[in-house]
């Protein structure tokens, strides 16, 4: 058997294992208390045939996405501009770095004071929470940025601005893409949330409408959504990613124990 | 008499002292030397005698603390230089200890990049890449990326890539130096050959004497820091050489033996 038959073998194994002690954990509790996994997916069927599921989904994402560009657009700029500026840089780190460690989800609430309970405020959560993690991701980048192959251009002839293109910005490329993995399920997770706590619209919503309900199938139907959506969204990122960066060795340690192949 | 194409004059290079009352270090001091046009000096000295500093004074990495460096009779560096000028607009070529090979690109985009750089490879920039590639064993791993190179492979991509864009001067540190002695004396025979197509200046700087002596014109010997030439030989063998035979040859084990008393 090779190693990658292998590894798909053991993840379907510890797949059913998860799915069984959802089973018993059911069995334990009753459906009041928690659904059984094909109680929810009955209950996901239903919501895909209403046009439910898409319709929340389609909010959330949409939330997600918006909130994404307009907190990772800035986020994936400033390093690059702070690089130019040092004194500048050296200013504002301190503030940057208690930014990072605010609990944004908190901020939520507030967000909707301002902003009101529809889309906007879901944006501005998800854009507050995105920023500060791609910005540390892509500043550890450009500070990592190999000194030596800034000389080297240089010496061939390499423009400030063709050193910033050729070198810093495909140097920076794995980093951006570091903090783009990181900030994909906090995005999504944080539209939720944001829905969570007021919204008539979204997967964070109908979370709430079931516990409203007293319906467990609902709420865990809408959970069960959410997930798949990160983990289809997590792939995407990773696809993308292999592309852009098919010039690095797939050997690494990590990569190699993740992949399951060498 | 003529210009010599590359004068270093004096020059000395200091670090500053780690602690306050302590003297400055200085790694090179009085070093005095001229490359002419289509030269091949090499340079040997023991390890941490400066000659990593001494190629980056002269490419314009860094600035040199007293003297002054020289290129066609007009100076270009001196401790008043304000502005570095790294490679002094493509003139001075530096092939480093590492290869510096951007592992994004591959390998024909790496030896691409100074065209690039210049506002594009045109048909004539392919074709001179593609015959050095060739020349030097790399027909066949265009597409490849540096991390898919042997030691060697790179060394070499990094070599072609400074030669492609035709510096009138070429730097080399130790580029051969972190190879076994097969692939070494593969990438010398390359380098003589290429060399041979074309009369480059070359200042090539080793710490391997026979190195010194095959490849070289002259060798220049330097001493401990504070770095000064502590001799220098004329190197009469007869070109083409064979990197394997040379040693040899007669004359060669007199001028080994003569440069290995120098350098301490």
């Amino acid at each position: 058997m090779t190693s990658r038959v292998r590894t798909v073998v053991d993840r379907v194994v510890v797949g059913v294992g998860l799915l069984l002690l959802w089973q018993v954990a059911h069995m334990a509790a009753g459906t009041y208390w928690l659904s059984s996994p094909w109680q929810t997916l009955q209950r996901l069927g239903e919501l895909a045939a209403s046009g439910e599921l898409a319709r929340h989904a389609a909010y959330t994402l949409r939330a997600a996405g918006y909130g994404f560009v307009l907190g990772g657009v800035p986020g994936l700029l400033l390093p690059f501009l702070l690089r130019r500026l040092p004194i500048v840089s050296a200013t504002i780190m301190p503030f940057m770095v208690a930014g990072y460690g605010l609990p944004k989800l908190a901020l939520a609430p507030l967000f909707i004071l301002w902003f009101g309970i529809g889309i906007e405020s879901k944006v501005a959560v998800v854009a507050a929470a995105t920023f500060f993690l791609v910005f540390f991701n892509v500043e550890a980048g450009v500070r990592a940025l190999d000194l030596k192959l800034v000389r080297m251009a240089q010496i061939l002839g390499a423009s400030e601005m063709q050193v910033a293109r050729h070198v810093i910005l495909p140097g920076a490329v794995p980093f951006v893409f570091a903090g783009i993995r990181t900030a994909t399920p906090y995005a999504i997770g944080a539209a939720v949330i944001a829905e969570l706590i007021s919204s008539n619209r979204g997967l964070g919503y109908l979370v709430q409408l079931g516990a409203s309900n007293f319906d467990a199938r609902t709420m865990i139907a809408a959970v069960v959504a959410t997930t798949a959506i990160v983990v289809g969204a997590n792939s995407v990122v990773n696809a993308l990613e292999r592309w852009l960066l098919r010039w690095r060795p797939r050997s690494g340690f990590a990569a190699g124990a993740a992949s399951g192949e060498f | 008499m003529e210009e010599p194409l590359l004068r270093v004059q004096d020059v000395g290079k200091f670090f500053p002292p780690r602690e306050r009352n302590a003297q400055p270090f200085w790694i090179i001091r009085g070093l005095t030397f001229t490359v002419a046009e289509g030269e091949f000096v090499t340079m040997i000295g023991p390890s941490g005698a400066g000659k990593s500093t001494l190629l980056n004074l002269i490419a314009q990495v860094d600035t040199p603390s007293e003297g002054e460096i020289a290129f066609r009779g007009r100076t270009i560096s001196s401790p008043r230089s304000t502005v570095l000028r790294p490679g002094f607009d493509r003139q001075i070529g530096y092939v480093t200890q590492e290869d510096n090979l951007l592992p994004w690109r591959t390998t024909l985009d790496n030896v691409l990049f100074p065209l690039e750089l210049r506002g594009g490879a045109d048909a004539q920039g392919r074709a001179r890449a593609g015959e050095l590639m060739a020349a030097v064993g790399l027909a066949g791993f265009e597409r490849h990326y540096p991390h898919e190179l042997s030691g060697g492979m790179r060394k070499r991509c990094a070599l072609i890539r400074t030669l492609l864009y035709d510096p009138p001067i070429i730097l080399m540190d130790e580029p051969f130096g972190a190879l076994d002695a097969q692939t070494r004396a593969q990438l010398q025979e390359d380098l003589l050959r290429l060399w041979s197509m074309r009369r480059k200046t070359i200042i090539f700087v080793t710490h391997d004497i026979a190195e010194a002596i095959v490849l070289g014109d002259r060798t220049l010997i330097l001493s401990r820091p504070p770095t000064r030439i502590a001799g220098a030989h004329s190197i009469a063998l007869p070109r083409p050489r064979d990197v394997h035979a040379a040693a040899r040859q007669e004359g060669f084990a007199a001028l080994h033996d003569a440069i290995r008393e120098q350098v301490r």
